[in-house]
């Protein structure tokens, strides 16, 4: 039992923080959330826009806007980078009844997003992930969200690897894309993170369930006290 | 001693030639005897509409590109189907070409029963830039074998790209025996594409002599026939020979393909490469035997073979048997295969961004067989073949 007895509410146009220490869970709900195989959800629903995300197939999950941020990017040989983007962004246009994006205009926005969050032409040239440092898999982990656009963002650890220039790099992208219908799940070890992307709520996750949630001085409250404290509090 | 074996019905067509068998050496996976299960009758002509070519013709994917066409119908070369290349300095004789002596069987076969073929000739420092075609084409009719036979020559320091295409529709065995000769200094740019009948058989034999500095990229793509048994010898005959071979078996439904390569590095400092990428589902079956001779004397031979199988189902079924016979001590020489299913991380990671599974799955396969690909140098042409990769799995309608 990884998760128990978690509650979590998240409105459009939130930013939700979690912060939480190694082995708490953190991407184990991310995954749940955005539908990996190999976890069996015995108790509770997800229900995302009054739907029953549990009962949906990844891809479906992600045309409806779900979208995952992983904290380890996954490398595929021999997919390239722009192929993957273009199929998944008329993937989830199709899926959603919409037109799919020619090639131009795919190209112009992908470029003008790449530009903004430093992702070389490059980058963007090699296949997906592929020889990418670990800096340059989060920053093109945050294109493919600017590219995608969903509507729930769930960045797990994006900090973790950044150095302080590419953190802030990233949090701009993020920021960017703070709207009053989109929500984000910022899953993060440290405080660090939260003075760029500055959350309106921030939940304690330890052993599988949120502990203590609170405004955004949660989180300096919890870089000085320490995880143990809070553990011990909730024990 | 004298055994006294029945002879199957296969086997009485052919006039009584026995096939190989499991118990023969490099035929333990593909015993012919038994999977050969009916007769195919040699020889007979058999009419065709010219409408009939034209629309086989055109469900090559390399149909619509500038390329000269050599057209094999039913084992008969059509000189009036077939576009001649333009450049003088390309030679073709039609007629059977010789045959060296061998006692494989699927040369012998092609000895015995081969109807028609041709003679292709580049002139010495030639550089052909328009491929040249060789499509061989099969008609539905009855069962029957069609045996053809090719002979290259490629002169001192010329190049040229040339692609075998294979097609047909009904059920027939095709027998197709070729010999290349690269000279001094030649470049050869090759590609195969079998897409024969789903019920056809397919037996080729080919032998490819390279000598010094001569380069070829050789690549063939397996995705016809129920069965299929291709065995190619290569020669590096002077020094600083460049090989690279390369393939990519597609097989679903119980296809069954089994690939014999023989690469003999017979002068020093020479470099061969092999890379099979097999792709299975259903109960497919393949099978990849590679064999790397290094002869004494030949030495700074550089030379490695890998085969990587891709099971997309229980039932398939994959078996690699790599050999190295190193007759010189001052060698770089390797070999490795490995065998596996789909990276369930990779399709969740596709999946994760609303490709729905089908589609992941045949992104990944093609992404799978893209280093064998990579030996393509033409790029139309590596696309074409590309978009046989990609649309492989949707095409069949089967795994899930
Ligand atoms: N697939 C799995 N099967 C069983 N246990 C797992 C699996 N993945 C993670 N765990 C365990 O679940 C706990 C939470 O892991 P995880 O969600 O990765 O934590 P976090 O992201 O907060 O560091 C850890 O104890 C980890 O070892
Ligand atoms: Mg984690």
């Amino acid at each position: 039992m990884i998760l128990n007895g978690l509650s979590l509410t998240v409105n459009a146009g939130e930013v939700h923080a979690i912060m939480g220490p190694n082995g708490s869970g953190k991407s184990t709900l991310s995954y749940v959330l955005s539908g990996r195989e190999g976890y069996v959800v015995t108790q509770g629903s997800v229900t995302y826009r009054g739907q029953d995300l549990l009962a949906m197939e990844p891809d479906v999950r992600a045309a409806k806007g779900v979208f995952l941020a992983f904290q380890y990017p996954i490398e595929i040989p021999g997919v390239a980078t722009m192929q993957f983007l273009k199929v998944a962004l008329n993937a989830q246009r199709k899926a959603r009844g919409e037109k799919e994006l020619s090639t131009p205009d795919f190209m112009r926005l992908v470029k003008a997003r790449a530009a903004k969050l430093g992702v070389s032409q490059d980058m963007l040239k090699r296949a997906v992930n592929v020889g990418f440092s670990g800096g340059e898999k989060k920053r093109a982990e945050i294109l493919q969200m600017a590219v995608l656009e969903p509507s729930l963002c769930i960045l797990d650890e994006t900090d973790s690897g950044l150095d302080i220039d590419a953190l802030r790099i990233v949090a701009d992208g993020v920021n960017a894309l703070r709207s009053p219908d989109r929500a984000m799940i910022v899953i993060t070890h440290y405080q660090r993170l939260l003075d760029y992307i500055v959350p309106d709520v921030v939940h304690v996750l330890s052993q599988g369930r949120i502990v203590k949630s609170g405004g955004k001085n949660l989180a300096h409250e919890l870089e000085e006290r320490g995880y143990a404290q809070f553990e011990k509090d909730a024990a | 001693m004298n055994i006294a074996v029945n002879l199957t019905p296969a086997e009485l067509a052919l006039g009584g030639m026995m096939l190989p068998h499991a118990r023969m050496e490099d035929w333990r996976w593909t015993n012919l005897r038994t999977l050969i299960d009916r007769p195919y009758p040699p020889g007979g002509k058999i009419a065709v509409a010219a409408k009939e070519i034209a629309r086989l013709r055109d469900t090559s994917p390399l149909a619509r590109m500038p390329a000269a066409r050599l057209v094999f119908v039913n084992g008969a070369f059509s000189q009036g189907e077939s576009r001649f290349p333009a450049s003088g300095e390309v030679g073709i004789r039609p007629g059977l070409p010789r045959l060296s002596a061998s006692d494989e069987p699927v040369a012998s076969l092609n000895a015995n029963f081969a109807t028609d073929g041709l003679t292709l000739t580049i002139r010495s420092g030639a550089n052909i830039d328009t491929p040249i075609e060789l499509l061989f084409l099969a008609t539905d009719a009855d069962p029957r074998t069609i045996a053809t036979r090719v002979a290259v020559d490629i002169g001192a320091g010329a190049s040229a790209t040339l692609i075998e295409t294979f097609a047909g529709e009904g059920s027939y065995l095709a027998n197709s025996a070729v010999s290349i000769a690269l000279g001094e200094g030649a470049r050869l740019d090759r590609v195969t594409l079998e897409r024969q009948a789903p019920g056809a058989i397919h037996l080729a034999d080919r032998d490819v002599t390279l000598q010094g500095r001569a380069v070829l990229r050789d690549f063939t793509l397996t995705a016809g026939a129920k069965l299929n048994r291709q065995n190619a010898r290569y020669t590096l005959a002077g020094e600083h020979a460049d090989a690279r071979i390369a393939g990519a078996y597609l097989l679903g439904g119980r296809q069954h393909a089994d690939t014999r390569l023989v690469v003999r590095h017979a002068k020093p400092h020479c470099t061969s490469r092999e890379i099979f990428k097999c792709v299975m589902d259903d109960h497919a079956r393949g099978i990849f035997q590679g064999k790397v001779i290094v002869d004494p004397g030949a030495q700074k031979t550089d030379g490695k073979q890998s085969s990587h199988a891709l099971l997309l189902s229980e039932t398939a079924e994959f078996d690699a048997k790599p050999e190295l016979e190193i007759f010189a001590d001052d060698v770089v020489c390797g070999h490795g295969a490995t065998s596996g299913d789909l990276d369930h991380n990779h399709l969740f990671y596709l999946r994760s961004r609303g490709i729905p599974e089908r589609e992941a799955k045949a992104m990944l396969v093609a992404a799978f067989v893209e280093e064998a690909f990579e030996t393509i140098g033409n790029d139309h042409i590596r696309a074409a073949l590309g978009e046989i990769a990609t649309g492989w799995l949707a095409s069949r309608g089967g795994a899930s």
